[in-house]
């Protein structure tokens, strides 16, 4: 009754669960973006040798051997002969010379006027080969730079591709849907511009086959990367009326068994839930949660990675978004995922723990029924650092939002002496949380139980006193603030007055069930 | 790297600059800094000296003094680990490491900026070619990062697409980078296997000081202390020793050749240093022959003097050799000089006869005035004794310039302080000795013996320091092979526990070779140590600049043996 307000008061000082969250989300998001960018320079490899007519073999005895590499000049002179023999062969060289694994000649290809020309070739239905060897060419011109990408949507090549995506060649279509990916994966403009041209109806009509293991792994998953970049980047995110078009698309693709589909359309369903919560409802409205749940608990690596992202993602929603994710029976496969041989999944997992504890106490008490809480303390403990900063966040989301008895819950499963050592951390906002995760136990036990002065003697026993004090020295003037603030309320001689004040309260009789049991109350 | 010329690489390096000294706790080590510290007075080069007993002292010492220095020496230590990794220091530090510690990190030997070497290369490293465990980052394609070594990371937002050859071709390179990465593995492992020791870190620094033309009597003197430490606390092999001792002695004809002739001959007092055959007898000059004999290891485990039989020879032995008890058991000063006279042929003789043949060994003395005269290995006993002295409760440091105190000549009541306190270690050590033969505290454990001092042992505190508990495994270990007729035994090495700190409940262990005169001396416990404690979580320190000397938590001893054992089996 008279508890509301108070708790409103301290448990979240003023900001709102909702708010805290954000913040976490955006700090987040900041750093994958910065992992990304690094990425765009570490072009990826293919990993199968492409499927087409010419076989590796076929050309080396054809050409290989003593082909040597055509300069521009000649690629211009080829192209602008009449025939179509020469024609082609200026393309297919022009295609190799950009298939070199070290510095391609992209510009000079562009600066030499020949996207117009390739773009043209595309749409030469009646001479299938040229239409291939130009996709090759100007998918390659296209994976580099944005200057390169946006020479070749100016070359008008987004039209020319969404008409091969259907071509009877299946290695044309693909090759055209690997081009549309790299125009798409540039960014949110290019992204819209190749939704705008109406990309995603071809596309979609290439799934709509009643089994998707007609197609090479190679050509599915080419479909299914296109696809996962038309989801990607934010600010703006994609067009509403696109992603519910692309969703039946994704979640069948998510039931597929090739272990690289699966990862992609992960990583889709990924950046579909990293946005507002309407944006999330509109996946999580599907119904798909429960096979991502699954997917956790795949062996792969490349599957659970972008899984646990996307469920990580699902849970800095609504408190029913996040409910939806617990319902499916998420938590059960955290034990793993928290011990996870690598520490990146370890971070990610911590990090979607912290937004569960973040929610209603019916919630944090599911985490507790999971059994978590001891690897959270164990997290604590021995992961690395930056894991420990998310277990850091899980903690004091778990103190703010939690009810007194779970408080006690997590006092009592050690979280203290961990979380005291985590003091002496170099980076001041963990430090912060950590003295904000104190303050919020303190209060529980000062007003609940009036157990303060034993937590006190234990926050001393583990030298954690020693290390608050030494925090009031800190540079950063939030973290001495807090660290005084502590001290003074409650490492100081008259907190005794204040406690005779206070008087037991009557209306949480369950609070001291635990102390009955145990003759005197201990954390 | 290694240096190359020691005086143009180094000491002109510092000649104008201050420098820290960082010194690791062992006599060699500290022999090396007198020398050192004698040059730098010559020379006027300001120095601070830190001794440091370990690792983490070494990364705090840098720590407290990377801001006033550019100039590192380190002696003894530092060699054996990845030192830049370790210390993560500013790109203007400039590490000299003279260090016996082998093998030698493989980033300190291709590091050509910051790690400089002061090691000699003809000294059996066996490092690995650079090519074979390094690659430069730019023969690496740089598309190569890609799928495998990163699994599970965002896909990139464009792909290019390669040619057919392309894939083939970065297949194979894969391959063979990967089969590359084996053999490297396969190399390192083989490299870092076993710790040993090189060339005395003291005779590295006196071959300066000779470069230097700046060699004195009392350096010659350190290195050749340098040198026995070696020995004594058996760290290089035997052959090395006698070749060590060969190149000694040409230093010290050459420093008395200058005193030959009657007009430069020199004052009494001055030192003079000679080359010995002498007793292989711990301290007997400075003892009574009869107590000598008891605790020197070699007599004793050849007597088995834990045994009353061996009690009965040792009197059979004396008796054959002439010597009266009562000669026998008072101060060698006071026995008759008669007796003395030829006193190492008459126990050489009777030494052969029961079979104890090398009785005898080249080793080196010193003498100054009528009195003081001492072996170089009396130097080394009584300067290990006050480096690790538990009888007050001193600093490290204290005990580190007593040590170091001793070692002068000005400082004499220091050495024979030390000369007593060695005494009542070697005493300590051989009735520990005698009790866990006589126990049967030695077990075999299959693939390895050991042994566990409880706490409340005597002397158990004197055993918490690693030269102490090194010294008592190798005199226990080689009583243990006299006294067990079981064959497999005798070719096993040993671990040894003793308690370190009660307070903290952790012990100090020690692994050494299996005993044998033709061993290498080449030790494996570090890495064993180091694999047991990472299967089971066993909380250890592997702190000590000498792998193979570990702390543990006293709770963690059991399931860190079980772990050693299946390892080693």
């Amino acid at each position: 009754m008279s508890e509301t307000p108070r708790l409103t008061q301290f448990k979240n000082k003023g900001k709102d669960a909702n708010e805290l969250r954000r913040r976490r989300v955006e700090v987040n998001v900041e750093l994958r973006k910065a992992k990304k960018d690094d990425q765009m320079f570490k072009r990826r490899n293919v990993a199968a040798a492409p499927e087409e007519a010419t076989s590796p073999l076929q050309e080396r005895t054809q050409n290989c051997q003593n082909s040597r590499q055509w300069t521009i000049e000649e690629i211009v002179s080829g192209l602008n002969s009449g025939s179509r023999e020469s024609q082609l062969q200026a393309t297919q060289a022009a295609r190799k010379l950009l298939s070199r694994e070290k510095h391609p000649p992209i510009d000079q290809m562009i600066s030499a006027g020949l996207i117009p020309k390739f773009v043209a070739f595309l749409g030469l239905m009646d001479f299938p080969p040229i239409q291939f060897e130009a996709s090759w060419a100007l998918t390659n011109i296209a994976s580099g730079t944005s200057d390169q990408t946006a020479a070749v949507v100016e070359g008008g090549a987004i039209p020319a591709f969404i008409n091969l995506v259907t071509s009877p060649h299946l290695h044309i279509s693909e090759q055209a849907v690997w081009a549309l990916g790299n125009i798409a994966g540039d960014g949110s403009a290019l992204r819209d511009r190749v939704i705008k041209h109406g990309a995603v109806a071809p596309l979609l009509s290439l799934l709509a086959v009643p089994d998707l293991n007609v197609f090479t792994p190679g050509f599915l998953r080419n479909v299914t990367w296109t696809l996962s970049n038309l989801c990607r980047n934010k600010n703006p995110s994609p067009p509403i009326s696109a992603v519910q078009q692309v969703m039946p698309a994704l979640i069948r693709l998510l039931h597929h068994d090739d272990r690289e589909v699966l990862a992609d359309a992960c990583w889709a369903v990924s950046y579909l839930t990293d946005g507002s919560n309407d944006r999330i409802e509109i996946v999580a409205g599907t119904g798909l949660i429960p096979r991502l749940v699954k997917l956790l608990g795949f062996e792969e690596l490349p599957v659970i990675t972008p899984a646990l992202r996307a469920i990580g993602n699902i849970v800095t929603g609504t408190d029913e978004q996040t409910q939806a994710v617990l319902d499916a029976g998420a938590l059960f496969m955290f034990p793993k995922l928290l011990r996870h041989k690598k520490p990146n999944i370890q971070k990610e997992a911590a990090w979607t723990l912290s937004n569960i504890t973040a929610g209603k106490d019916s919630q944090i008490q599911e985490v507790i029924d999971a059994g978590l809480v001891p690897y959270l303390v164990d997290l604590l403990v021995r992961a690395d650092y930056k894991t420990q900063k998310e277990a850091v966040w899980a903690v004091t989301n778990f103190t703010s939002g939690g009810t007194v008895q779970q408080v006690v819950y997590l006092v009592q499963a050690n979280v203290l002496e961990p979380l005291l050592n985590l003091l002496s951390s170099k980076d001041c906002k963990t430090v912060l949380v950590i003295l904000d995760a104190i303050t919020n136990i303190f209060l529980v036990s000062r007003y609940k139980i009036g157990e303060s002065d034993k937590l006190s003697l234990m926050i001393e026993e583990f030298g954690g006193l020693d290390k608050i004090e030494a925090l009031q020295a800190h540079e950063n003037e939030m973290v001495y603030k807090a660290a005084l603030n502590l001290i003074e309320k409650y490492f100081s001689e008259e907190e005794e007055v204040v406690q005779c004040v206070v008087p037991q309260a009557t209306d949480h009789s369950y609070t001291f069930q635990i102390s009955d049991d145990q003759s005197t109350f201990n954390f | 790297m290694f240096i190359t010329d020691i005086k143009k690489d180094f000491y002109e390096v510092v000649a104008n600059q201050r420098v820290a000294l960082l010194v690791a706790g062992d006599i060699d080590a500290l022999c090396a800094c007198k020398i050192l510290q004698a040059l730098f007075h010559c020379d006027h080069i300001q120095y601070t000296l830190v001794p440091v007993t370990g690792w983490q002292e070494l990364g705090t010492a840098f720590l407290e003094h990377k801001e006033q220095f550019r100039y590192f020496v380190l002696i003894n230590c530092g060699a054996n680990v990845d030192l830049l990794e370790m210390l993560q220091p500013d790109d203007d530090s400039i590490f000299f490491i003279c260090d016996t510690h082998r093998p030698v990190d493989v980033v300190n030997v291709y590091n050509d900026t910051q790690i400089k070497l002061l090691i000699k290369q003809d000294d059996d490293l066996a490092v690995p070619s650079y090519d074979e465990i390094f690659r430069d980052e730019d023969e690496e394609n740089e598309d190569d990062s890609g799928n495998e070594s990163d699994e599970g990371s965002e896909p990139s937002g464009k792909r290019r697409r390669f040619d057919e050859g392309a894939v083939e071709r970065r297949i194979e390179r894969q391959r063979a980078r990967r089969e590359w990465e084996a053999r490297r593995k396969e190399i390192l492992f083989d490299y870092e296997q076993y710790e040993y020791h090189g060339t005395s870190a003291a005779m590295m620094v006196f071959e300066l000081a000779w470069v230097l033309t700046k060699d004195t009597k009392d350096m010659l003197w350190w290195a050749i202390v340098g040198l026995t430490d070696q020995w004594v606390h058996d760290k290089i092999t035997h052959m090395k020793y006698v070749t060590d001792v060969a190149t000694m002695q040409r230093h010290v004809s050459r420093h008395s050749h200058r005193n030959e002739d009657e007009e430069n001959s020199l004052s009494i007092d001055c030192m003079r240093i000679s080359f010995e055959y002498d007793l292989r007898l711990t301290l007997y000059q400075h003892w009574s022959l009869y107590e000598s004999i008891c605790n020197s290891c070699y007599t004793c485990c050849h007597f088995k003097l834990w045994t009353l039989n061996g009690q009965k020879k040792l009197q059979e032995y004396l008796a054959d050799m002439g010597l009266p008890l009562k000669q026998v058991k008072q101060k060698f000063n006071s026995m008759d000089m008669s007796i003395k006279e030829n006193l190492r042929e008459v126990i050489e003789e009777s030494s052969n006869k029961y079979g104890i043949k090398d009785i005898r060994i080249q080793t080196f003395g010193a003498q100054f005035g009528f009195k003081n005269r001492f072996l170089a290995s009396d130097m080394v006993h009584a300067a290990a004794a006050l480096l690790e002295s538990t009888e007050k409760d001193e600093s490290d440091t204290d005990n580190f310039i007593k040590a170091l105190d001793s070692l002068s000549r000005s400082n004499l009541n220091r050495l024979l302080s030390g000369i007593d306190l060695a005494k009542k270690k070697l005493i300590a050590i051989q009735q520990t000795v005698a009790s866990c033969i006589c126990t049967n505290l030695i077990l075999s454990q299959g693939p390895f013996l050991y042994c566990y001092l409880m706490e409340g042992t005597p002397d158990v505190k004197l055993f918490s320091k690693p030269m102490a508990l090194s010294l008592l495994c190798k005199y226990l270990l080689k009583a243990f092979v006299h006294s067990t007729r079981n064959k497999r035994c005798k070719l096993l090495p040993l671990v040894m526990a003793a308690p370190k700190d009660v307070e903290k409940g952790t012990i100090i262990v020690v692994g050494i070779p299996p005993e044998s005169e033709t061993s290498d001396k080449k030790n494996f416990f570090g890495r064993a140590f180091e694999k047991a404690a990472e299967s089971t979580g066993s909380r250890t320190l592997h702190d000590h600049f000498d792998t193979s000397v570990i702390e543990l938590k006293t709770e963690d001893r059991i399931k860190f043996l079980d772990a050693l054992i299946t390892l080693l089996s």
